[in-house]
């Protein structure tokens, strides 16, 4: 179905090749998955497949088996889905989505409508036609984008970390279909840092560093194995040794000692917390939750579930319908400022970053604490020490890697030295190795500065022991 | 015992939904774009024109049944014009402030209840008119990618909403000042555009970058011509399991005819049993 023989690629202002010299062969019925470490080039593997790299230099060759189908330079027999499905879909309804592709390619409208149909079974959304693309949870996004590639009837289909949003429930769905297209003989070439939702499915393994294939296997590549979501941890012993090397055992951490912690004044309670939205219901149904100074907790739940509303209700963005929250000792109203004492972590650090300097950025909070000269520069430097962030300093935020965007928009929220940090899915988009280096930054953090740290994820944390509790939050309720 | 005295009222919220496109059937659904232009542009002349209390009341007439007449809800209306009225207020305020109570109150209402009626046959476009009407419509009148344009930005207006409210939330405990008390301050407006505005356009450069590629990938803009799909009378011939669950009951009308059109032809045809015996076949690689 596709071979790509001694691909290589740079960039048009790139100092080194994207791809160098990758060569690799899917079937019809085949998947392939490709994995690596962020910025190893598996992206670009998948743009190149696709004909989507204009300039910089391209050498090599793609050949598809589909000489009728494929029109240089649009290669209608391949289907590429991107890595945020967000984005990737240009129209408000599903069908109307799943239209565009064909509409583009001529294809006549009683046509398209047997393609729409045929899609919508394809991905299990039937009985969404008309459905506002806004009503629809991070996973039928996902598939949706999926869909939308379909209707263009290709047969070869790229996907680029398709899993990255999604809940334990949303992978295993989108495995199920893309077990099925398999099955009716699509090829597949998928790209992504999580492989376990893929062992059955995929036939062969590609590990990419640099640009290059390392190494090709029929079983899920050891230095991959992802952690957390299947308890996997315990499997791989490699991998486990190298989280051990990167922080200290929760022993030594400093285990929140239950007598010190009952004395302590809570740093977050909530007592009967409702809080609905119009045409979704409600979100919260009564939370009542106390997290005494220090503790870190894991706020788990699939996607949807009110994890991020939760967070936005204790940062005191969003009124509650009813029930009453404390911080700090400090009961949130409309009219308290956090400022200060809640720091506040978004999954995507560019929503946070805007100074000219990573220092400005971190200093920013500290100057509107009108702290003097000396501190703001003192206590800066240590947030962006704590955060592994020190040699980046001068840098421009906005220039920075995916991984030091993170360190540094952590930094910035730290740099008050907030007694309760809030995290919202701050593992999205990181590879292992990123992961690893975070968790062992919010390991230190109590320690440091004894920051209680409250984080909202989908995915079971690397290390299940770096949490002292697991909350989970399913249909608006605490389990 | 509960201590439920921060909160006691359940308000209405803000929803993400506010202009945004409203599949359910009825006769201004029916009506192409460029005639749903047209009656914008009449209306909006008329709201411009209207002064006197009478006159007014015949274009807030007209609207009202333009807008309900497109079987849309008081909430929706709710949601799409709810920012108007803070803009009422601040007009009637400054009236009020240069000409004295009450001398000021009905020039006040008359500028900001012009503005509304201004303001609502657009909406009525965008919560009627599909993407695909949308471009066929502006297409007339527009380069093709340019219609485009105008039709993805609307798709994007809830994620953008989002987007400032999440930066404003996180913002705001970093320090900035952007609640709205602190933004009637003059001296407050360089956070918002510095702490906010900055990181939504750097959002948006990014957005625009990923869906030129998601739209390259599917072919946008390769052939000179497009079709068009009309999903909404599509909808119509499809089983009753197949139809979307979140469409009202009756929605769906009977008869159906055309599925949508090519460019420059007529359009093919299909009878909409037609449609529906033909989508059941699936098409594999």
């Amino acid at each position: 179905m596709l071979r790509v023989k001694l691909l290589s690629y740079t960039y048009e202002r790139g100092r080194a090749p994207a791809l160098s010299d990758v060569s690799l062969t899917v079937g019809a019925g085949e998947c392939l998955c490709v994995t690596g470490q962020s910025g190893c080039g598996k992206t670009t593997l998948l743009l190149a497949i696709k004909g989507l790299l204009h300039k910089g230099s391209l050498t090599g060759d793609i050949e598809l088996d589909a000489p009728d189908r494929c029109q240089e330079p649009f290669r209608d027999s391949v289907g590429l889905v991107f890595q945020n499905a967000e984005t990737q879909i240009l129209c408000s309804t599903v069908a109307e989505e799943l239209a565009f592709g064909p509409e583009n390619l001529c294809v006549p409208p009683d046509e398209i409508g047997r393609r729409v149909h045929s899609s919508l079974e394809s991905v299990r959304l039937t009985g969404f036609w008309s459905r506002n693309v806004e009503r629809l949870s991070a996973g039928q996004k996902q598939r949706l984008a999926i869909g939308s590639v379909l209707s263009m009837s290709p047969r070869l289909l790229l996907l680029d970390e398709p899993t990255s949003q999604l809940d334990a429930p949303g992978k295993a769905e989108l495995a199920a279909v893309l077990r099925d297209l398999k099955r009716r003989g699509y090829a597949l070439l998928i790209a992504e840092h999580d492989l376990k939702p893929f062992e059955d499915l995929a036939d062969r393994f590609l590990v990419m560093e640099d640009g290059r294939i390392l190494s090709e296997s029929n079983r899920i590549p050891i230095e991959r194995f992802e952690f957390g979501a299947s308890g996997a941890s315990s499997t791989n012993s490699d991998a486990r040794r190298a989280t051990e090397h990167c922080w200290k055992p929760r022993a030594q951490l400093g285990r929140l000692d239950g007598d010190k912690a009952r004395r302590n004044e809570p740093a977050v309670a909530t007592d009967g917390l409702h809080l609905s939205y119009p045409g979704v219901g409600e979100v919260l149904k009564g939370i009542d939750l106390s997290v005494v100074q220090g503790e870190r907790i894991h706020l788990h739940g699939q996607n949807g579930s009110g994890k991020s509303s939760l967070l936005a209700c204790i940062a005191g963005a969003v009124r509650p319908d009813s029930g009453s929250i404390t911080v700090a000792g400090k009961k949130v109203t409309p009219r308290v400022s956090l400022f200060g004492k809640v720091g506040y972590l978004l999954q995507n650090p560019q929503r946070q970053l805007f100074e000219d300097t990573v220092h400005e950025e971190v200093a920013f909070s500290l100057k509107r604490l009108r702290l003097p000269a000396s501190a703001v520069d003192r206590q800066a430097t240590e947030a962006l020490e704590t955060c592994e962030a020190g040699h980046l300093a001068t840098r421009l935020p906005l220039s920075l890697s995916f991984g030091e965007q993170h360190r540094v928009a952590l930094a910035s929220v730290l740099a008050p030295r907030p007694e309760l940090l809030l995290l919202d899915e701050p593992f999205s988009g990181l590879d292992l190795q990123q992961r690893i280096r975070l968790l062992r930054i919010l390991s230190s953090l109590r320690d440091r500065y004894g920051t209680t740290v409250l984080m909202a994820s989908h995915d079971l944390v690397l290390d299940p022991s770096w949490s002292d509790r697991r909350l989970t939050l399913e249909n608006g309720t605490l389990a | 015992m509960r201590d439920h005295t921060a909160f006691r009222q359940r308000r209405i919220r803000t929803s993400d939904y506010a202009c945004q496109y409203m599949a359910v059937d009825s006769f201004v659904h029916r009506l192409g774009a460029g005639a749903k232009l047209l009656i914008g542009a009449l209306l909006g002349a008329a709201a411009v024109l209207a002064h006197e209390p009478w006159s007014l009341g015949v274009v807030l007439a007209l609207n009202a049944g333009y807008y309900f007449g497109a079987r849309l809800t008081l909430s929706g209306l709710w949601r799409d014009t709810r920012y108007l009225l803070v803009q009422s207020v601040i007009i009637m305020g400054l009236y009020a402030a240069r000409y004295g109570v009450p001398a000021g109150l009905w020039p006040g209402l008359q500028i900001a209840l012009q503005i509304g009626l201004f303001f609502v046959p657009g909406v009525v476009f965008l919560r009627t008119t599909q993407a695909s009407q949308m471009m066929r419509g502006l297409g007339k009148v527009l380069p093709y990618r340019l219609s485009f344009l105008v039709f993805t930005s609307f798709r994007f207006v809830p994620l953008f909403a989002r987007e400032i409210r999440q930066i404003a939330m996180a913002q705001r405990l970093r320090g900035a000042r952007l609640s709205g008390v602190d933004l009637l301050n003059p001296g407050n407006w360089r956070d918002m555009f510095h702490c906010l505005m900055i990181p939504l356009l750097v959002r948006a450069l990014k957005t625009s970058d990923e869906v030129a590629l998601s739209a390259e990938g599917r072919g946008f803009g390769i052939r000179p011509e497009r079709t068009y799909f009309d999903a909404l009378l599509a909808q119509k011939a499809l089983p009753d399991g197949d139809r979307d669950d979140d469409a009202p009951s009756g929605s769906i009308g009977p008869q159906a005819s055309v599925c949508g059109s090519t460019d420059r032809s007529a359009g093919s045809k299909a009878s909409g049993r037609g449609v529906a015996r033909r989508m059941t076949s699936r098409e594999d690689p």
